[in-house]
Parts: C-alpha cells; structure tokens; sequence
C-alpha cells in the first residue's frame, strides 16, 4: 500500500510557495478597469478626497455625494477615501509633513496644517462665489487666516448644556432658563444631584479655563496686543470664574476629572453618562444632541451659563475644507470644494445625513427646524463665538499650558478658595514668559 | 497506616502521615485548592472579555447604567450583526489574514539568516554592525513615519501592501536580538561535527542550528501575528483603498466624531480577538516555554 503521495516536508514547502504567490498577487496595485474597444477615449481627472466618517455625515452618504458631483461634472472623478475619525490627524500629519501624497481636498481642522492650503481668493474671484452666504461667525473664524482664504466651512458645531427633563420633573425643580447666570447654576445642581441611591451628578465640570464661561466673566488670558499677561490672567474677571470653579468643584455636584477620564468617552464629552441618566445637565454638543434624539431622551438646551450684565459667549466650531497646496489640479479640486461645501452640498448632506450647514439659508431648511431644541441650538449658534479671539491669538494654547498647575490644583482643591488670586499671581511671570516666546515664535 | 511523632524526634522524609486524611485525600485536597486558586484567578482575568461580551449585548443607554449591568435586560443580538455589517468587516479579516501570513513567512526567512551571521560566523565589524541593527528598535515609528511614508510614496507603493510586508523580509531587529541570543547559547562543537561530516555553512544553519532554534522561532510566528493584527498607524498611513484597509482600521470606525458606539464597537472588537484568541490556546505551551527557554539561556 502506497503511505504518502506527498511528503509533510513537500507539503509544508508548497503550502509556504502558495501563501507567497498569493502575498506576491494581492499585494499589486489595484488596476483600473479596461475601457471596452472603439469606446472613444476621454481624460478624466481624478482628484483624491480624503474625509471621515461620522454622526453628521456617513460612509455612505459621501460616496453618494461624490457620484452626484461626477454625473454633473464629467470631466472629473472623485476618489473618495474615508477614514477613521481617529487616524485622521496622524494621516494628514504623516502626508503634508511628508510633502507629498496629501489629498487634493481633505479636512483642514487642525491650524497647524493652514500654511499647507491653497489661497482661495483668485478662485473666488474668478467665479464670483458668494462667500456671505457663510454664517459670519464661521466664516471668520474658519475660513480666514490672515488675509488668506484657506478653506470654507463645512456645518456648524456648539457646546450648550443639555438638561435631562426626566431628572427635573422626577426632583420637582424647574428647567434651566434661557438665562442662566452661573451662580444660579451652582444653586441648581445640588437640587439634582443624587449620589448615594443613583450615582447621579447635576452637571460636569468645564474641561479648561478661558473657555465660554471665562469669557462670560469677561476674562482674557492675555492683552489683546500679545503683550502682557498681568492684569488679565490675574485680573477681578479671571479671578471671578476661577473662583466660580472652585465653588463648583466643592460643591461635590460634578464627577472629577477622573470620573470622566474612567466614564466619558474619549475627550468627546461625557455623552453615555447623560444618555443613562446619570448626569442631570451636561455640555454637550449637536453630535450628543443627535444621540440623544436617536435615544428617544427627554432633553432641552440653554446656553453655557452667563453672568448678567455680561455679552454670552459660546464654544462653537465649524469644519475648514481646504484645497492642498501641492495639488495637481487645483481647478478640478476648487469645483469639487465648492460643491461639497457650497449650497448643494450641505443641502445633501443635511438632507441625507445629519449635517447642520453653515449656510445660514440651508441651515433653516433643516427638517426638524420647527422642534424647541432645534431652535435652541440655533439661537446657541447666534452668540459670540469664544473662536473669533482665539483665532487671533495663536499663542492662547501655549500660555494656558504654562498655567494649567492652577488649574489642576483647584480641580484636586489643593487651593483653598482666598487663595486663588494668590496662586494666578504666582502663574503669572511663568505665563508671560511662555506669551513672550510663543509670539517670537508664532507671531501676535 | 499512620505513624505518630513524638515531639523531639526526627522524622524521616516521606513517612509523615495526617491522622485525619489519606495520602489521597490529601493529594485530592491539594489539587483541588489549586485548582480552584486558579479558576478564581482565570475569572478575574477573564473579567474584561465577559464584560465586553456584556456590553456587546446592550442597548447604548445600558452601557453606562447605574449599578452595572452583567446581564442586560435583553440581550441585543442584533448588535453583532450591525457591527458585522456596517463594515466589510469580512474583507478586512482576510486581508489581516493575508498580512499575517505574508509577514510571517517574511520573517522566518529573513531573521534566522541575520541572526545566524551575527552568532555564529566571524566576520569584521560583526558587533557594530549588531549594535546598529539592535539601534534601530530605539528610534519609535512616530519619529520615522514621515520618512518612510516620502521613500514608500517615490517607489510608487502607496495603496499597495507592500510597505506592510517588505519590511518584515529584512528583519526585525527584536526578533534577531532574540534568535542571536539563543543561538550563541548553542556548543560550536556542533558546528564543528558537522563541518567535519561535510556540511557547508548553509547545511550548518538548516540542518543544525534551525531544528535547535524551535523555542524562538515559535516567538517569531506568535508575535508577528499579534502584531501584524493589532497594527494600526502603519495599515493607515500606507493604506488608502477602503476595501484594503485591516481590521483595526475597521474598529477604528466605530468611534465617531462626537462619541463611540460602545455597544457596536465591543461587539466587533470582541469578534477580532477571537483569532488572537485561538491562536495563543493551541500556542500556549510552545509561547510560554519559548520565552522561559530563550529567557533563562540568553
């Protein structure tokens, strides 16, 4: 009787040369498809759009919004690469840091990346492109860099607070007005605070200073002339909603910073912990406010808490969408921008995902228009954006860096609270030392 | 048959009897304490992998609740299916799958020959040249991306897989470290044998040192595996095509602009763990004894 038409040896040596040719195959480039014979032949151009997928607008949706472009525009193929929110960053890094194989239109959010866009003026220009159609806010904020126009903002964004009107009605205390003060806001969180039976907190605490409430208290970090951090980061204002956190944070209402690194999600905001009912208010964004419909939760919106008297400010943010530098074909990717971005774009976006333009005329076409947190968000998105100073001040983050030890201590209550304008004295010469460097660096 | 001890006497080895328990009993009673020492221990470390199984099964709201939830209220099967569905997760497993293979062959061929040459032949500038190859592990792949990206990007092999396969047929540096180590651990006299019965320096290497060489060799296949399967800077940066892309890029999916699907997201990472999984069961043995072996004798 034969034993083995085929050693083990054999087998393992044949298996190794099988796998290899298969690497060897599947690791080709993948070939365009044959264009059938007689067909006249015709030269696309193919521009790359890079993009991620997310709440506001999916995988899908784009790729539909691509085939959309190309039916009207013949001459010019859109290869759509979508990737993960969170390799995005690293992957435009990698590639404008690289010089080459960037998109030819891509997301542009990070500031570090707007001396590698193309100037959108002579295109503007050139087709007379209506760019007031943009919500002033963003397009000052987002579109601008200097005097150059480095993109066009695509949909809106704001942080507001969402409160959980299940938890209200349950504790029988009234809903947050439209004017909350933030000593209001300190009076009404322990009215919703459960720790012991429901490990619920009333609210969460801001993620860093000199955002929406500091500026509410009419804090700056600094002059507006880059030049002097005394009087502003120690100034009666900053003083003020320092020691507005410091009341917050001993009030035990609000998870620690801890409790949020363990329950939050990510840096996104403690989305999950409000949706299951154990934060009662929470600073949340559209994104969150979608969730939140798709969870069937019972929610409203105000505005980050104010100070009377005082202007509101608002987180807010928008999308720059961008044209790279180092593109072959800048006329093909400024059409292609113009659409996604334009009119047509976000009209499909909002209309097939869940976009909020930022064109105000689009923007009021939303289907949900007429519902009370829709119109709350709209009105979150008419305040001062804190954006507007922060996109003048390049140096802001550097300097809220060199003062974050406060920040930490209040949040860890290693300060007592007549201490805190002694502990922002103290930050000073270490702040206006990180100003000074920066703005040789950054410029003011 | 029991046999007392009176205090003050020596007791010879081997003749200590309980007066309660049977050399059975109490062999029966060892075991069992250790076993259920062990399970206790192997419940705790299989804690993480029952809670993401939990939360695979629960409605989002759940994820969250107070007091946690083991079982949910009803269990959300269909979970697994959105999270299978909503990417060609089918696709990205094969082409892992495809990876793995290709990078394992790419380093069973090329480490044993740099580490042989290191550990076994003379030749000038022999130790530098190994400090150089053991430096390269120093610098993190964030500080060469950007340059690798440049040279892959002028060969033209963006979009391809071959910047995720090339460099595994030159080695990697901790695996030559490692095989080196062992190597040197074996008697040139061996070498010398079979020099003498006639063999060449590749009859030496094959025939000798490899079938010696078992312990870190099955390091190599194990490690290239878990870390061809968990790699996920790399597979993004070279990788542009949708349909190419690993099942880390797919993971990576789930995790949106404004939150993360944790109940979708455990589901489909729970299902990518399951080779890991399979693998380091029927591995187990040869992976533990390799790193034990290649630890004690390097």
């Amino acid at each position: 009787m034969e034993k083995h038409a085929i050693s083990r040896r054999d087998f393992l040596r044949y298996a190794g040369l099988a796998a290899a040719g298969t690497a060897l195959y599947a690791c080709a480039p993948i070939q365009a498809p044959t264009q059938a014979p007689g067909t006249p032949v015709k030269e696309a151009v193919t521009i790359e759009w890079w993009t991620v997928s997310s709440e506001e607008y999916n995988e899908q949706v784009q790729r539909d919004l691509a085939k959309q472009f190309e039916a009207s525009h013949p001459g010019i193929k859109v290869n759509v690469t979508v990737l993960p929110e969170s390799g995005f960053q690293d992957k435009m890094t990698t590639t404008l840091g690289a010089g080459q194989g960037a998109p030819d239109v891509a997301f542009f959010w990070d500031n570090n990346w707007f001396p590698q866009a193309l100037d959108l003026r002579p295109f503007i220009e050139k087709d007379n492109f209506d760019t007031s159609m943009y919500i002033e806010g963003f397009w000052k904020t987002r579109a601008l860099w200097g005097d150059v126009v480095i993109g066009l903002p695509l949909g809106v964004g704001a942080n507001f607070v969402m409160y959980n009107k299940d938890v209200f009605d349950e504790e029988g205390v009234e809903y947050p007005s439209w004017d909350v003060s933030t000593e209001e806001w300190l009076e009404l969180l322990p009215k919703v605070t459960d720790l012991e039976k429901k490990r619920r907190w009333g609210g969460d605490r801001p993620r860093g200073p000199f955002r929406a409430i500091w500026f509410n208290y009419g804090a700056r970090l600094y002059s507006d002339d880059s030049k002097t951090v005394e009087g502003y980061l120690n100034g009666p204002e900053s003083v003020a909603a320092y020691t507005w956190l410091w009341d917050l944070v001993a009030s035990n209402t609000t998870p620690t910073p801890a409790d949020i690194e363990v329950l939050g999600t990510e840096g996104t905001g403690p989305v999950d912990l409000f949706l299951a009912g154990r934060l009662a208010t929470a600073t949340l964004n559209q994104g969150h406010m979608l969730n939140a419909v798709n969870a069937g939760a019972n929610f409203g919106i105000v505005p980050e808490p104010g100070v009377p008297g005082n202007e509101r400010w608002v987180n807010a943010w928008s999308l720059t969408c961008s044209i790279w530098k180092g593109t072959q074909h800048p006329e093909e990717a400024w059409a292609f921008l113009k659409y996604w971005v334009g009119p047509e774009g976000q009209r499909f976006l909002m209309e097939n995902g869940n976009l909020f333009p930022s064109i105000r005329s689009v923007l009021h076409e939303y289907k949900d228009a007429d519902k009370d947190y829709v119109q709350a968000f709209f009105k979150v998105l008419e305040l001062r954006q804190v954006a507007e100073w922060r996109m003048t001040h390049l140096c802001e983050r550097t300097v809220k860096r060199a003062i974050k030890d406060v920040w930490d201590r209040i949040n860890l209550m290693q300060i007592k609270r007549d201490e805190i304008k002694a502990a922002l004295d103290a930050a000073v010469p270490k702040a206006q030392a990180a100003l000074e460097e920066c703005v040789v660096r950054l410029g003011s | 048959m029991t046999q007392k001890a009176s205090v003050g006497t020596i007791r010879p080895r081997g003749v200590i009897r309980s007066p309660l328990l049977s050399r059975q009993t109490r062999r029966w009673l060892g075991a069992g304490i250790t076993y259920l020492g062990m399970t206790t221990l192997a419940f705790f470390f299989m804690i993480p992998l029952l809670w993401m199984l939990s939360t695979a099964l629960k409605a989002r709201w759940e994820v969250f609740a107070w007091p946690p939830q083991w079982i949910p209220q009803e269990p959300h099967w269909e979970n697994f299916r959105e999270a299978l569905t909503r990417y060609p997760f089918g696709r990205f497993t094969m082409n892992t799958a495809l990876l793995v293979v290709a990078n394992t062959i790419g380093e069973l061929l090329s480490v044993p020959l740099v580490a042989y040459a290191f550990a076994r032949l003379r030749f000038p500038g022999r130790r530098s040249l190994f400090m150089l190859v053991i430096a390269t592990m120093m610098i993190p792949l964030q500080a060469k991306i950007i340059p690798l990206y440049a040279l892959f990007h002028r060969l033209g092999m963006i979009d391809t897989y071959w910047p995720l396969i090339l460099p595994s047929f030159a080695g990697d540096p901790f695996f030559i470290f490692l095989m080196v180590q062992y190597m040197r651990t074996i008697p040139f006299d061996l070498d010398d044998a079979a020099r003498i019965d006639g063999a060449g320096t590749w009859g030496i290497l094959y025939r000798v040192i490899l079938p010696l060489c078992r312990p870190p060799l099955t390091i190599v296949v194990v490690y290239t595996f878990l870390w061809t399967w968990n790699e996920f800077l790399k597979p993004l940066i070279y990788l542009n095509d949708f349909h190419s892309f690993t099942i880390q890029l797919g993971l990576a999916m789930f995790r949106g602009r404004y939150s993360v699907e944790w109940n979708l997201f455990m589901a489909a990472t729970l299902i990518s763990v399951l080779p890991v999984l399979v693998v380091y069961f029927f591995v187990q043995k040869q992976l533990i004894g390799g790193i034990a072996s290649v630890g004690l004798k390097g």
